[in-house]
């Protein structure tokens, strides 16, 4: 007598479930007891039901109603179903949940029609299977063909980078050589007119360089913060517009009536940019060399006295002027070490060999950083995730896209997901990639398998796309299951800005078992 | 929902902190939060102190001499933090105050000038005694009020001595009755005071005279009518000043005009005075003139009011002696026991004020108006409750106050002395109609009140379910998602919401064809769990040429007019707008024609309706509203008719829907945010744009028990909170609280995150999951509680006071309830973090927990229960029998053929009660006499099942097909210790030969628990008689 009604339950269920091959019904019948544990009246032991004290504790030893479904898949059906006056062939195509006619109805067994339709989906969808694995393979080929060519590359940087450094060394030696020979070269007499006129060329080249890259980046700045007031000006101008002056909001009011001065005032002031203005300072913005001022020309050593001295060494035989050169550049050097003459390169010019094969030099570091750089992006390439079987090296860029609602909605796999209006408009990015992760999802399969289903799955989170008026940045997590091309199924805007995509594409097909094995009938979540 | 701007005020705040942070704090401090006192304000202050202080003369020279202003705004400001931190606010400046209403302000002047006085004897209305009439309970004459200059006004009186002891008085007024005035302006507007109030508010029953009724003249000055059963209230009239007294036995009750407030502002022309001459101010200073300014014009937030017809306000002063609480004039955002209006500590200092207005982020503990309007007001003492029902359309404010007096050792009030509520009811235009109604119990005054006004339409089983809402499922794509994942999660719900995002365009009987290209298919998917959708439609018709609607409504002239006669034209959701006319039989006509499945494509017959921004909210009118000068049908102004015009939609809207396919009748379902005292027959209605905090779902508990004082018991608020977003701890206590509202529906703002209740994850999924399906298990004893309500009209969720009227220390409680007269009393958190509520118990009676059945004895004191998160505070008390239906569903409509469960708690006399009723839910068979209504009463032993029905037309049809729904179980609380070594009781009745034995279990007390038994599948059919004999109980046994 200290049996709890919930033990009850638990006690003749477990009779059926022994017996559940008896003929009627497959969960207990009435027959078997006052509380029918075949039917729903045990439904109450679940933990969303309201805790009575003769359900404490208790669980259920099935986890639904069993349908046998013969001709087709059998099924547990929730308890919450059965003798509810409504058949329920979705998950019992025999009827039989409806075993006691509540309200009057009948459910004929339907499971010769359903399973044989089902089977006809299934063995489309098993197809499907098939094609999405082999297409899968290819991915697979694709993104190991792609890795290989990233190795190779990897390999050839790796001799085009023990070339460059040879040639970096090589440069080395060579621009010291210049340096000692040109420092060696008899100074140019301090205060000469030339030489005062090469340093003041040299500065004021510098000068002029600098300030030319001066006013592009503030060329640049000034158009990027006028683009920024334009779009600034426009949203302030649609919001004029749109804003709706009847909700009696005072900021909002407030705000309004700023825009409306400032515009008027701006309007007086004519902040228009002038076109001749602009023109001008294009002009200015050119290298001198276009605006027909060579430098060069001007920086070319004149010839000075001195120089013309020196010269005298044309003349001479050239033995012996290898030899007169040799024992004068020892002796300039000798003077120079011991501090009695001034070295040539103090005027701060250097001579157009040093600079000519500092360039050199400079050229060649470059090509070694970039070789440098190659490599590092390549080895990180390597070791990013690109999911299992590096599957998704073949589809990075490759983009998808859906119509919902007003909008196309885009993914390019590991890049980005945009939502563009139809009507025309800007794009808007609704995230970049950052990440993949896994997670656990519990859906519905359409019977077109085009779909989740249940289980773990592989997911691209996109984050820190466009903000949102009075909410986040943009975010959007694809969730990826099994299709046989890739496509985009469904998305939904969770909560504001927040999106979940749900795409299709073969290269999630591997040890996935999307549209398979469960069927229409299979509905095991309980 | 309303306007969408609320957070601005917000933002601006919090931009204007931020500010101060970057440029003066080196640590700028996070503003966003709340600070938490003056210790971390004075810290702050220092910080930047110190900050400023290191700033050289140099950086003084830059900052010009705004620096002290800065460091002066910065003080005040974060001062001021913790205010700017609650992130909404009611926007007060687009409201009226009293002194800002002319007529509010003129009576509460004579008020004044009048309690100065301390005597009503100056005032000017006089019943003519040669003039009364009286014949057949109903009392003729004319009151006369003298006015100094125009000489004296006649205001016709009429007093109806009615049925069930009510009584009712008008006053009006003759020359504008007769038409004999002049209307300024041109003005097409009715010359006569609005008079129709009645014709929309009252259902006509309860208006009979009592022919019995007999009058006597006591004196000169005063005559005397008593009426009501075995006449036991007298009417003492006095004529002069006029006043009246009602009296029940020996107790004066009701005191009409005893301070001399009494006001009906006559017709006068508008006389243009020349401006005063200064040098003959004599005259005019021996006379003090009437403050003239708001007779002619008022202005207020930049419109302004042509009152073509003058000052036209009606006041009188009631005094209920010996009352000490007044509940009811919902709806207002204040406790059930409605507060002092006079100022002082803790009251207000504004009247409660009733102009149903769009209020959005209403404040709360506050006389404000909100959406709805019932000038219904129940005065209350220990063992007798009276009312005043005073029917006026046009705005309303009521002042209430109250004295002490006396100290009589002999008067067992709590405060020792007698206190008298005095209040004082205003109305800008109308006749004066008020009902008295002399109790003396609550449930007489319900079912009077009702009687007049109409008792709430039993409504369709499905809206008694979970309602899933918010602002807005964005496609019907999204819809069957959410319908799918509710069954996925074995949530059960019964209705899915669309708000205005689904319509083109927010043109109403439209879909938008991106987002609903298939608005069947979805409700196809809902109609398979027997589901519904309900879909909003608002008042203001898009005005847009192409659009037919619009242009039908213009064409056939059926919109509300301006004041110069031609069609109004305001702003609302769609932009530019035009607002139906229901006054208008022949636009309700024509509404009718618009609900039609071949006209409202996309709607099939499990669509419903949702009616808001009824008020009617026009965004640029004046405090959100029509002005009062527009006009409508019958040439009534908007100001005569305005807390009316919710309810007249509403019920078109009923009206129409229950017409929409020749043949197919089915109970309609129409939720209202506006309402008026009526409104009970047509519609449920919500509280409107509430707040996701938990001060707001404290609130939601009096709100709702003062809609079932008031007759419209059928309401709830938004669960979750609609502005903002709940933590998940007071969402889920909101769904525990939620589950005891008449009406449950979770709703959101566009701009909150998506929050349906299986989202949440664990373990608050689960709770709320529970709560509902406890609500669900709940439906009989719901449904029952409905029935009560449409029959006699007793709130269906009931206060202390209410039902236990006797205990003076239960009438100012109201955060705890009971649900119809099933005993089950719930008492739900508010308070975060809460583990426990502390519930007063009444009457010395065994309360036991509903879900463990620990006991708890009354004995008028409070009782602490624990309530963690998962733990509902409810208990059943002794002397109930509550109907439940435990097996969980996906819908009600499916739980239909259920079986019940019987829950019998036994008192401490080992009896108990309870009823049931039972019908399809759906169609109105039930007025036919297909219905199921058992009462249940166990005593001596026995369990008895009796018929309270009567028989109609499709009984026998009904019983019939209800045949095999059964009693599968009964569960005895407290159960008698001699069950303990009984395992069997025997069941006679209709159906079964003989008797037959069922199984019983007994449970003995563990702990604090009580005793309980089983009895499994008696076998009864739930619509026969049947008796449930139990083993000899020698003594019945209380376990404590």
């Amino acid at each position: 007598m200290k049996a709890t009604e919930a033990l009850i339950c638990l006690k003749f269920l477990a009779a059926v479930y022994a017996a559940s091959d008896a003929p009627r019904p497959r969960g207990v019948g009435p027959e078997y007891g006052s509380d029918e544990p075949g039917t729903s009246a045990c439904a109450h032991l679940s933990s969303y039901s309201p805790q009575t004290p003769d359900a404490a504790n208790a669980t259920l030893a099935l986890p639904g109603f069993y349908c046998k479904n013969k001709g087709h898949v059998p099924s547990y059906v929730p308890f919450t179903n059965v003798n509810d006056g409504v058949c329920d062939y979705e998950s019992c195509c025999d009827g039989s949940e409806e075993w006691d006619g509540v309200g009057g109805i009948k459910c004929e067994d339907r499971c010769k029609e359903i399973g044989k339709e089902w089977r006809k989906q299934d063995e489309v969808r098993q197809r499907s299977q098939t094609n999405a694995a082999k297409k899968r393979k290819e991915l697979v080929a694709e993104a190991s063909k792609i890795k290989i060519g990233i190795q190779d590359r990897l390999q050839s940087l790796t001799t085009e980078i023990e070339g460059s450094e040879l040639k970096v060394k090589q440069l080395e030696t060579e621009l010291a050589d210049v340096e000692r020979r040109e420092k060696g070269k008899v100074v140019k007499p301090a205060g000469g007119k030339g030489g005062k006129m090469g340093v003041l060329i040299g500065l004021a080249r510098d000068r002029t360089e600098e300030l030319r890259e001066h006013l592009v980046r503030v060329r640049d700045e000034r158009d990027s913060s006028r683009s920024r007031l334009q779009e600034l000006e426009s949203v302030l101008s649609t919001f004029k517009e749109e804003y709706n002056p009847n909700f009696n909001d005072e900021g909002v009011k407030r705000a309004v009536r700023a825009w409306e001065d400032y515009e008027a005032v701006a309007r007086d002031k004519g902040s228009e940019p002038k076109a001749a203005l602009d023109r001008d300072l294009e002009e200015l913005t050119k290298t001198d060399k276009e605006n027909g001022l060579d430098w060069d020309e001007y920086e070319a050593e004149e010839e000075t006295d001195t120089d013309v001295l020196y010269a005298f060494e044309n003349y001479l035989p050239p033995s012996l002027r290898g030899w007169l050169d040799h024992k004068l550049r020892d002796l300039r050097l000798m003077l120079i070490e011991g501090g009695i003459l001034a070295a040539s390169t103090d005027s701060g010019a250097e001579s157009k060999h040093v600079t000519e094969a500092r360039k050199r030099l400079k050229t060649a570091e470059k090509e070694l950083d970039g070789h440098h750089k190659d490599l590092k992006k390549h080895n990180e390439d390597l070791a990013d995730d690109f999911g299992p079987d590096d599957v998704f090296r073949a589809l990075k860029g490759t983009c998808v896209s859906t119509d919902s609602g007003e909008y196309t909605y885009e993914l390019c796999f590991l890049e980005r997901t945009t939502q563009k209006p139809k009507k025309g408009g800007g794009h808007t990015n609704m995230g970049n990639f950052v990440r993949m992760e896994r997670m656990t999802v519990d859906e519905d399969l359409p019977p077109n398998g085009k779909g989740l289903g249940s289980g773990e799955r592989i997911v691209m989170k996109h984050e820190n796309g466009q903000h949102c008026w009075n909410g986040p940045n943009r975010q959007t997590t694809v969730i990826l299951g099994c299709a046989e091309e890739n496509e985009i199924w469904k998305i939904m805007e969770e909560e504001k800005c927040i999106y979940r995509m749900e795409v299709g594409s073969p290269a999630v097909c591997e040890g996935v078992n999307g549209g398979g094995g469960k069927g229409a009938g299979g509905k095991d979540e309980l | 929902m309303a306007p969408m701007m609320q957070g601005a005020a917000w933002r601006t705040a919090a931009n204007g902190c931020v500010k101060v942070g970057l440029r003066c704090v080196h640590q700028p401090h996070d503003f966003g939060r709340p600070l938490k006192g003056h210790l971390e304000v004075a810290a702050i202050l220092l910080t930047t102190w110190n900050a400023l202080s290191r700033i050289s003369c140099k950086d003084i020279s830059q900052y010009n001499g705004s620096l002290l202003a800065e460091i002066v705004w910065m003080a005040t400001h974060l001062f001021l933090l913790p205010a700017l931190a609650i992130p909404l606010a009611v926007k007060h400046h687009d409201f009226k105050r009293c002194d800002q209403s002319g007529f509010c302000k003129r009576n509460r002047a004579l008020a004044d000038s009048m309690t100065e006085k301390s005597s009503p004897d100056s005032s000017p209305y006089q019943l003519d005694a040669a003039s009364i009439k009286f014949k057949d309970g109903r009392l003729e004459g004319s009151i006369i009020k003298t006015v100094q200059d125009t000489g004296p006004v006649k205001l016709p009186l009429q007093i109806s001595f009615l049925e069930r002891g009510n009584l009712r008085v008008i006053i009006d007024e003759e020359k504008r009755r007769k038409g004999e005035v002049e209307l300024r302006h041109g003005s097409v507007a009715r010359k006569e005071r609005y008079n129709e109030a009645g014709a929309w508010a009252l259902t006509g029953a309860g208006l009979q005279s009592q022919k019995s009724a007999s009058y006597k003249k006591i004196s000169k000055d005063v005559s005397e009518v008593s009426w009501g059963p075995d006449s036991r209230f007298r009417a003492i009239i006095r004529h002069a000043p006029f006043g009246m007294e009602f009296w029940s036995g020996d107790d004066k009750q009701i005191v009409f005009n005893g301070r001399g407030f009494m006001n009906v502002e006559h017709w006068r022309p508008k006389v243009d005075k020349p401006t005063a001459d200064e040098n003959s101010t004599e005259e005019a200073a021996s006379a003090p003139a009437e403050d003239e300014s708001t007779w002619w014009e008022e202005s207020f937030g930049g419109n302004t009011d042509s009152k073509p017809k003058g000052p036209e306000s009606v006041a009188m002063d009631i005094t209920f002696p010996g009352y000490g609480h007044v509940y009811g004039l919902a709806e207002h955002a204040g406790p059930l026991s409605l507060k002092q209006t006079r100022g002082g500590d803790g009251n207000y200092d504004q009247p409660y004020r009733m102009y149903n207005s769009d209020i959005f982020e209403y404040e709360l503990d506050s006389p404000m108006t909100l959406y709805g309007s019932i000038p219904f007001m129940q005065a209350h003492k220990t063992d007798s409750t009276v009312g005043i029902f005073w029917l006026n359309a046009a705005e309303t404010w009521v002042d209430i106050t109250k004295s002490t007096h006396g100290g009589n050792p002999l008067t067992l009030g709590l405060s020792g002395g007698v206190v008298d509520t005095q209040t004082h009811w205003m109305s800008e235009s109308g006749i004066l109609d008020v009902f008295v109604m002399l109790g003396p119990t609550p449930k007489d005054l319900s079912k009077s009140y009702g009687e007049l006004t109409g008792y709430t339409q039993l409504p369709a089983s499905f809206s008694l379910g979970y309602h899933q809402c918010r602002w807005n499922y964005v496609s019907d794509e999204d819809v069957k998602d959410v319908d799918r994942k509710f069954d996925k999660h074995n949530i059960p719900y019964d209705v899915i919401w669309l708000d205005i995002e689904y319509t083109d365009d927010k043109q109403y009987f439209t879909w938008d064809p991106h987002t609903f290209p298939d608005p069947i298919s979805m409700e196809q998917q809902l109609d398979e769990t027997e589901r519904k959708l309900v879909v909003i439609i608002d008042p203001h018709i898009k005005n847009k040429g192409g659009y037919s609607v619009d242009e039908e409504l213009k064409s056939k002239g059926l919109a509300v007019k301006n004041k110069d006669n031609s069609i109004f034209e305001g702003w609302c959701w769609p932009g530019s707008s035009h607002w139906i006319d229901t006054f208008n039989p022949a636009a309700r006509a024509w509404w009718k024609s618009l609900f039609t499945y071949d006209r409202f494509k996309g709607t099939m017959n499990n669509v419903w309706l949702w009616n808001d921004m009824n008020e009617p909210s026009v965004f640029n009118g004046p405090e959100i509203t029509m002005p009062r000068d527009n006009i409508h049908h019958g040439d009534w102004e908007h100001r005569d008719v305005h807390n009316i015009n919710g309810m007249t939609f509403h019920n078109a809207t009923y009206h129409a829907l229950l017409e929409r396919k020749k043949g197919e009748v089915r109970r309609p379902f129409v939720l209202t945010r506006s309402f008026y005292a009526g409104s009970q027959r047509s519609a449920a209605m919500w509280t409107g744009d509430n707040q996701a905090n938990w001060e707001h779902l404290a609130v939601s508990i009096p709100m709702i028990l003062n809609q079932g004082v008031s007759g419209f018991p059928f309401g709830g608020a938004d669960v979750g909170g609609f502005f903002g977003n709940p933590s998940k701890e007071l969402q889920t206590r909101w769904y525990q609280a939620g589950i005891f509202y008449p009406f449950m529906r979770g709703h959101a703002h566009i701009d909150t995150r998506r929050r349906e209740p299986y989202l949440l994850g664990e373990p608050y999924t689960s709770i709320m999951a529970k709560a509902i399906r406890l609500r669900y298990a709940l439906f009989p004893a719901w449904y029952t509680a409905f029935h009560e309500a449409s029959t006699d009209g007793y709130p269906i969720v009931r206060s202390q006071y209410y039902v236990h009227p006797g205990d003076e220390k239960g009438f100012a409680i109201d955060d705890q309830f009971y649900l119809g007269s099933t005993g089950l009393l719930t008492k739900p958190v508010t308070a975060e973090g809460a583990e426990s509520v502390d519930i007063y118990l009444s009457d010395d009676e065994n309360y036991y927990d509903y879900f463990d059945y620990t006991t708890y004895n009354g004995a008028s004191k409070t009782h602490k229960m624990t309530a963690q998160l998962e733990k509902i505070p409810l208990l059943m008390r002794g002397g109930h029998i509550v109907p439940r239906k435990d097996r969980p569903r996906k819908s009600l409509g499916l739980m239909k053929w259920d079986p019940y469960t019987l829950v019998v708690v036994l008192d401490k006399h080992g009896e108990a009660q309870g009823t049931l009723y039972v019908d399809d839910g759906e169609t109105f068979d039930y007025e036919q006499g297909a219905s199921i209504h058992r009462q249940f009463t166990f005593a001596s032993g026995e369990l008895k099942s009796t018929n309270l029905g009567a028989k109609g037309a499709k009984t026998a049809g009904y019983l019939k097909a209800m045949k095999d729904v059964t009693v599968e179980k009964i569960i005895v609380v407290n159960a008698p210790a001699t069950w303990s070594d009984k395992n069997e009781v025997s069941v006679a009745g209709e159906g079964i030969k003989g008797s037959v034995q069922a199984e019983l279990i007994y449970h003995g007390a563990a702990g604090s628990k009580a005793t309980w038994a089983v009895i499994r599948r008696p076998g009864t059919s739930i619509g026969v008689d049947w008796t449930i004999s139990f083993p000899e109980t020698s003594s019945p046994r209380s376990e404590l």
